[in-house]
């Protein structure tokens, strides 16, 4: 059976929390939601760090590495000499790869996030219930149970 | 008043700025719209008959509508410094600015990338700047700055669009709840079907930082880019090293104007006062003051460059500038970003909410001068006297100017009517 309480106030809330951590109840089958982010919750059910940081990473390093390939690879294809400048004049195409690095970097956390949120959620567009400003713990059914 | 009657109250007194459109919104939103419009008349004007219709000439090829594009770049400067820096220093006065200043980020920088396109005379043709594969495989010149800017100027519009809705998410959630029927679900398909738990909350966070910290260096970057436009050619009064610090500060002061234009009527008329107090003003007063003063500064340093560069251009330039055909501007340009802004030092007038807008209503002035100063006066008088000559703008170029305030204006009253007009979550989270 699954149980769900409702709390008004933060403190109370995070003492049930706290309980049911104490108790031994697993940390799956406990959910939470909170108007806003609670960091308590963190340090009362312990979990690894997101990993849309690992996002951020690949993203941003592809962007450098697409940032040079393209201006070097289309410099090449077509070598124009303009102003008397190399071929490959990486000063500029710093510039560019810079530029790439934050919009890959940006643009791949933001999908990153999505994926590991499990967002866009298409039953959560119009919840069945909402809880407004409350602070919701919902024990899922254990095994033994 | 307990804590969850305080929660419920936040989210009233903002989403009471979404309720049904007094006559003195209608009357400023059509106002906007009207200038807007005469913008497009009159671009399509220009487009039909050709560029001969602005002021532009020779040898004055860029005037105000470069002038109106590093304007609203540099606008949009701020609310990036006050959505993403100030949170990665948490500077919690943000809480009460930066939605407004995120969403005067996205609209500036969509007015912004107007005016390269009105600027362009055949704006159909403007996807040659694009780096994409031609008939001819010729790519784009890479080492031209004209390049630099698109991808600055882009990356920069996508970032800051992301960031202002990553931060509207939870917000949409809340807005949800309050809606019935299709605003319900419109809202609902915008927050992405946000519940707010453990799971969202975490990975959230760590986005916001991590969005933050990539937006962190585009406020050095983007206007440094826009500078160099100017400072890679050999034009005197341009080809400088300071520039590139010089238009970031100059971006960061007017953009600041710009919010304490924008905060100011909205906070009186949407009674936010709660959330946004004169503690708060004072310290958007303060990051104007410290950037009026980098900003005169420059001023000093590009003089005492020209002064001590030993080259009669640079020195003839800098005199023409202080007392030449555009001295009227110039010294517009000192009293408003250099003097005026001193009395901020006065603690009670950096307290005081209708002197500060009026003190921003110059600056924005000010600031736009100087765009328009360092732009013109170059051009007019380079190194030959033969080819000298002086420009003055047109009605078409000054019809569309102020057109661009009317889209941005309208832009920005239509979001004060369909998104929170603050961030709801944060203050929560901060009462």
């Amino acid at each position: 059976m699954e149980r769900r309480m409702v709390f008004q106030d933060r403190e109370e809330f995070l003492a049930a929390l706290r309980d049911l951590a104490r108790e031994g109840v697993s940390q799956k089958r406990i959910q939470v939601e909170t108007p806003f982010h609670v960091h308590e919750v963190d340090e009362i059910l312990p979990t690894k760090p997101a990993k849309v940081k690992n996002f951020a990473l690949l993203g941003a390093a592809s962007g450098t590495v697409t940032g040079f390939a393209f201006t070097i690879l289309t410099s090449l294809s077509w070598p124009l000499i303009v102003g008397g400048k190399p071929i490959v004049s990486l000063p500029p195409f710093v510039i560019i790869a810079f530029a790439l690095t934050i919009l890959f970097g940006a643009l791949s956390t933001f999908f990153g996030f999505l994926v590991l949120s499990r967002l866009p959620s298409v039953s959560g567009f119009v919840p069945k219930e909402e809880f407004g400003n409350a602070f919701v713990i919902t024990v899922e059914p254990g095994e033994t149970e | 008043m307990d804590k969850h009657d305080k929660l419920a109250r936040v989210e009233q007194d903002v989403l009471a700025a979404m309720k049904r459109p007094g006559i003195g919104y209608l009357a400023a939103l059509g106002c906007s719209a009207t200038l807007f419009l005469i913008l497009l008349g009159l671009w399509g004007y220009q487009m039909t008959t050709g560029m001969g219709v602005s002021g532009l000439m020779n040898p004055v090829g860029w005037g105000v509508y470069i002038t109106n594009f590093v304007f609203w770049v540099g606008i949009a400067h701020s609310g990036t410094l006050i959505s993403a820096v100030l949170f990665l220093f948490r500077a919690r006065f943000r809480t009460s600015f930066n939605r407004p200043a995120e969403a005067m980020t996205v609209f500036a920088l969509l007015v912004a990338g107007l005016f390269p396109l009105i600027h362009l005379g055949r704006t159909w043709k403007f996807y040659y700047l694009f780096p994409y594969p031609t008939q001819r495989m010729l790519w784009v010149n890479f080492r031209s700055p004209l390049i630099w800017d698109v991808f600055a100027v882009s990356t920069y519009l996508t970032v800051s669009v992301v960031f202002f809705y990553v931060g509207l998410i939870p917000d949409f959630a809340i807005v949800r709840r309050h809606k019935e029927g299709l605003a319900k679900r419109i809202y609902g398909v915008l927050s992405l079907g946000w519940t707010g738990t453990r799971r969202q909350w975490k990975n959230y966070n760590q986005l916001y930082l991590f969005l933050a910290a990539f937006a962190t260096p585009l406020v050095a970057s983007v206007h440094s880019v826009v500078s160099w436009d100017f400072a890679m050619s050999i034009i005197p009064g341009w080809h400088t090293t300071i520039f590139a610090p010089y238009f970031v500060a100059g971006a960061i002061f007017s953009g600041t104007a710009m919010v304490i234009t924008l905060v100011v009527p909205m906070r009186k008329i949407l009674a936010l006062d709660r959330y946004i107090t004169d503690d708060h003003f004072e310290s958007i007063a303060k990051i104007l003051l410290f950037t009026s003063l980098i900003v005169s500064y420059s001023y000093i340093v590009e003089f005492g460059l020209a002064a001590y560069s030993g080259n009669p251009f640079e020195m003839e330039q800098f005199r023409y500038r202080a007392l030449g055909d555009y001295t009227v501007m110039f010294w517009i340009m000192i009293s408003c970003n250099s003097l005026i802004p001193l009395t901020l030092f006065v603690r009670s007038l950096r307290r005081n909410v209708k002197y500060l807008f009026v003190l921003s209503l110059f600056v924005n002035v000010g600031m736009w001068v100087e765009r328009f100063v360092i732009i013109v006066s170059s051009l007019a008088r380079d190194f030959d006297p033969y080819a000298w000559g002086t420009y003055s703008p047109s009605f078409v170029e000054v019809g569309i100017t102020l057109g661009s305030f009317g889209l941005f204006f309208t832009a920005y009253l239509i979001f004060l009517k369909t998104l929170p007009v603050l961030s709801i979550t944060e203050i929560k989270e901060h009462l």
